[in-house]
């Protein structure tokens, strides 16, 4: 079944982390450059995500992001280095068009925090299994019921997919154009749609009793087949990046201070 | 006292008139392994749902009088109570999966979860589980992608692990094909005699006869008879109730044998006893002559999924007015041929998988599954006329296709609009596609049902909006994929007596099926397929004669050839109507 779930099967350092290592690490990566607060921190928070995608093999994998996102940052900079409020120092121009410095450095800045949060986010999700996050977290207080549901998308997605495309051939073959002009696109969805929600439905009143029958509604605690337990890496890692966000807050606290 | 009692139990759904369940009164012992029958809604789930206590806590709906397993009563006993004394396993093998497992190791640990099972007992009964039935080997696949058989032998394990007393099934094996449902028979054996009891509803009454202590018949939702295969088959009367004996027991009727208790056999070893070697006489078939006439003609054609991957491989066929099955395992090509026949799918050369080459041929951007090479050699003709270059939407005035599952296409609000969406669609007028519609709603006994919605209806009703939605829209060929799925004896005969009409309206009909006592019975040429290719095609009493045939695609024959092998007459015989009266 081709999976929606982002997850690449590997073995690297990432990979054997715990969750919550993983998400610690985000976190980190959040916190720390905002807190620094200048451009220098931001590219460092990139560099280093940057360095443990490519040490993990994950580069590759992460490049689809940084192609979605380069629309959006030429965007920020085309806008902000023509419009930013500061903007007074012309760095360069397009025949009519000036681009100002700080605008440009603005835009940079933005830029740069992106990708700092967007690489350590790919190497989050590029390193661990949806249904293990969700596990670790129940395991912690996360509600069963809720950590069902984000569990079962990963795989309920999928298969309504496959549906999908039997559902178009059903219609096929009752004489329905399914592609072609706008019109005949329009004019094919009710037929696709509907079908695909009555099954749901259906497949979801069905599924509601097989839980049942499973014991979901118990309310017994639940014990878990896997208990991936904090290793000593995982708490030196979450020390050491605990301490640095502890770190950078303390000091912009005492710079605002001053 | 009894292990299971019900005591004038009843049942009415919410928003229903009448009663599901009319007060039901029966007793089971433990260990009992309990077989249910009857027509389509008949009680047969409703009554399965109730001893899991579904109903009435997931339905609500007004429930009266008592049922109790073992001292508990699912109606008021607590979900944990109740989920680690009774397992049921439903019809359709996905739908019971979690969905929320990634292998078949964690899916069967999902219940044990919930129960909050130690984890060193967890692992001790999933192991146990997997390997009596047999499905160790899948442990670290997706269920999801997992055959019929093996989705529901996961489903049953999932429901063993939490060691219930009691295991109810629902119509386990009806959406499975052969291979499936004896896989899925074949562990229900291992568990029968394990002191489990054991309650199974089921068409299929030749297993019920081979399986169970005692059976249930149900009728309109009361008890028409509770008691040993035996005596419940051989009473009469039961084509009223909806019900198809074992085909062993009508043929017994029909040669005049009985046991030494003066019933009828009900097993083929029952009836292999009442025979003593006794060899009846076969009618010899007569089929209705047909024109001889060329519908369509595959010539050497192939298909892949997958670049590589030989669905269907240098396939050369003539299909003709004849009635025809395709019969095979799942895998064998079967659909692939028939979406192939309809046009859903494009062949591909040698080399290729389908891709995205259509334009060179012609073929129009709509056609998106499966497309031409520049070497494509082959070709597909309906009447002479390639049908190549037209989309699955343009043959549709030509070729009819029911799919196999009936929600895969319908949208309407009632079951007149539904079944009137392909005639409108082909071009004809709305007074035409009404006419067109009323009659092919009258030819599957629906008319009743024209201004109802059609998830209103049960799935075997479904199915037949699903067969009139294409029969109105009068094509010369019409593709039936498992027309029987789902469908009581009643259900099946109107299906045979639809292949029957069209057949003499010059149609030709192409059968995919399981149902080999169907194909024995409704077609008038088999074709076998296995791994893309077609192993063999002729008369029914032909093939079905052809051990080596049957033995390389994993098909079994009709009951009334096994029996006649077994016999070691010479005369082929496939079903009851085959063999000659006794005059008894």
């Amino acid at each position: 079944m081709k999976s929606i779930s982002l997850y690449v099967e590997a073995k690297s350092p990432f990979h054997s982390l715990h969750s919550f290592t993983k998400l610690f690490y985000l976190l980190t990566m959040i916190i720390v450059p905002a807190a620094v607060g200048t451009i220098g921190a931001f590219a460092a928070g990139a560099a280093v995500s940057l360095f443990f995608l490519i040490i993990c093999r994950l580069f590759k994998k992460s490049l689809p992001f940084v192609i979605f996102t380069l629309t959006v940052i030429l965007i920020v900079f085309i806008v902000q280095g023509l419009t930013y409020p500061q903007n007074s120092v012309v760095f360069f121009s397009l025949g009519n068009v000036r681009f100002y410095k700080e605008g440009l450095m603005y835009a940079l800045r933005i830029g740069l925090n992106f990708w700092n949060i967007l690489f350590a986010f790919a190497l989050m999700i590029l390193t661990t299994k949806p249904k293990n996050m969700v596990e670790d977290c129940e395991q912690i207080g996360l509600s069963p019921k809720f950590g069902y549901i984000i569990a079962s998308v990963f795989q309920i997605i999928p298969q309504m997919t496959s549906t999908m495309s039997t559902i178009t051939d059903a219609q096929r073959s009752r004489g329905m154009e399914t592609e072609g002009k706008l019109l005949t696109r329009a004019k094919a969805f009710i037929p696709l749609l509907a079908p695909v929600v009555m099954s749901s439905l259906i497949n979801t009143k069905e599924r509601a009793m097989a839980l049942q029958v499973r014991g979901f509604e118990a309310n017994i605690p639940k014990t878990f087949l896997y208990k991936r337990n904090l290793k000593k890496t995982d708490k030196w890692a979450m020390s050491i990046m605990g301490a640095a966000m502890v770190a950078s807050i303390v000091r912009r606290v005492i710079l605002w201070l001053i | 006292m009894a292990y299971i009692v019900a005591d004038d139990l009843k049942y009415r759904y919410p928003d229903s008139a009448d009663l599901a369940l009319k007060g039901l009164n029966f007793t089971v012992e433990k260990g009992e392994f309990i077989g249910i029958a009857g027509e389509n809604n008949s009680g047969k789930s409703t009554l399965c749902q109730a001893f899991a206590g579904l109903v009435p806590n997931f339905y609500k709906g007004a429930y009266g009088g008592k049922l109790t397993i073992g001292g508990l009563n699912p109606a008021s006993a607590a979900n944990s109570e109740i989920c680690t004394k009774i397992g049921l396993v439903f019809q359709n093998p996905y739908n019971q999966f979690s969905g929320a497992a990634e292998t078949v190791f964690e899916e069967i640990a999902f219940g044990l979860q919930n129960i909050g099972i130690e984890r060193s007992e967890m692992i001790r009964r999933i192991e146990e589980v997997m390997v009596l039935l047999d499905i160790a080997d899948y442990k670290d696949r997706n269920p999801f992608d997992l055959s019929g058989g093996q989705q529901q032998r996961v489903a049953l394990a999932g429901v063993l692990a939490m060691s219930p007393e009691v295991l109810v099934l629902d119509e386990p094996t009806s959406q499975l094909d052969p291979k499936g449902t004896s896989e899925v028979f074949g562990a229900v054996e291992k568990l029968a005699g394990k002191g489990i009891t054991i309650i199974m509803a089921e068409h299929k009454t030749e297993k019920l006869a081979e399986y169970c202590d005692r059976i249930m018949l149900l009728k309109e939702g009361e008890i028409a008879a509770f008691d040993t295969p035996e005596r419940v088959f051989s009473a009469g009367g039961l084509k009223d109730l909806g019900i198809a004996p074992p085909v062993y027991t009508t043929a017994a009727k029909k040669l005049g044998k009985r046991d030494k208790e003066g019933y009828y056999p009900v097993t083929l070893a029952g009836a292999l006893n009442a025979l003593n070697g006794e060899i009846p006489e076969v009618i010899r078939r007569l089929y209705p002559k047909r024109e001889q006439k060329s519908v369509i003609r595959l010539e050497n054609i192939g298909y892949s999924y997958k670049e590589g991957v030989r669905v269907i491989e240098g396939l050369n066929l003539e299909i003709d007015l004849r009635p025809t099955a395709i019969i095979g395992q799942n895998g064998a090509g079967k659909t692939t041929l028939a979406k192939l026949i309809k046009g859903l799918i494009k062949p591909t050369n040698t080399e290729e998988a389908h891709g995205d080459k259509s334009e060179k041929k012609g073929i129009s951007p709509g056609e998106k599954s499966g497309q031409i090479s520049e070497e494509y050699c082959g070709d597909i003709l309906l009447y002479g006329e390639s049908t190549l270059p037209k989309t699955a939407a343009a043959l549709s005035s030509k070729i009819g296709y029911v799919f196999q599952n009936p929600d895969d296409q319908i949208f309407k609000n009632t079951v007149l609009a539904e079944v009137m969406f392909g005639p409108l669609n082909i071009g004809f007028s709305k007074q035409e596609a009404l006419e067109m519609s009323l009659k092919a709603l009258d030819k599957v006994h629906l008319e009743g049902s024209k201004d109802m919605n059609p998830y209103d209806l049960s799935l075997s009703e479904r199915k037949l909006v699903a067969i009139a939605s294409v029969l109105a829209m009068d094509t010369d060929v019409i593709i039936l994929d498992e027309p029987t799925i789902a469908q009581d004896s009643q259900g099946k005969q109107r299906i045979a007596e639809v292949i029957k009409e069209l057949c003499e309206e010059g149609k030709a009909v192409i059968a995919i099926l399981h149902d080999m006592d169907f194909v024995a019975r409704c077609f008038e040429r088999v074709i076998v397929m296995a791994k893309g290719k077609i192993l063999a095609e002729g008369f029914p009493e032909d093939i079905f004669y052809r051990g080596e045939v049957l033995e390389a695609a994993g098909l079994e024959p009709p009951h009334i050839a096994i029996l006649m092998q077994r016999l070691g007459g010479e005369g082929r015989a496939l079903t009851v109507d085959d063999l000659k009266d006794s005059g008894e």
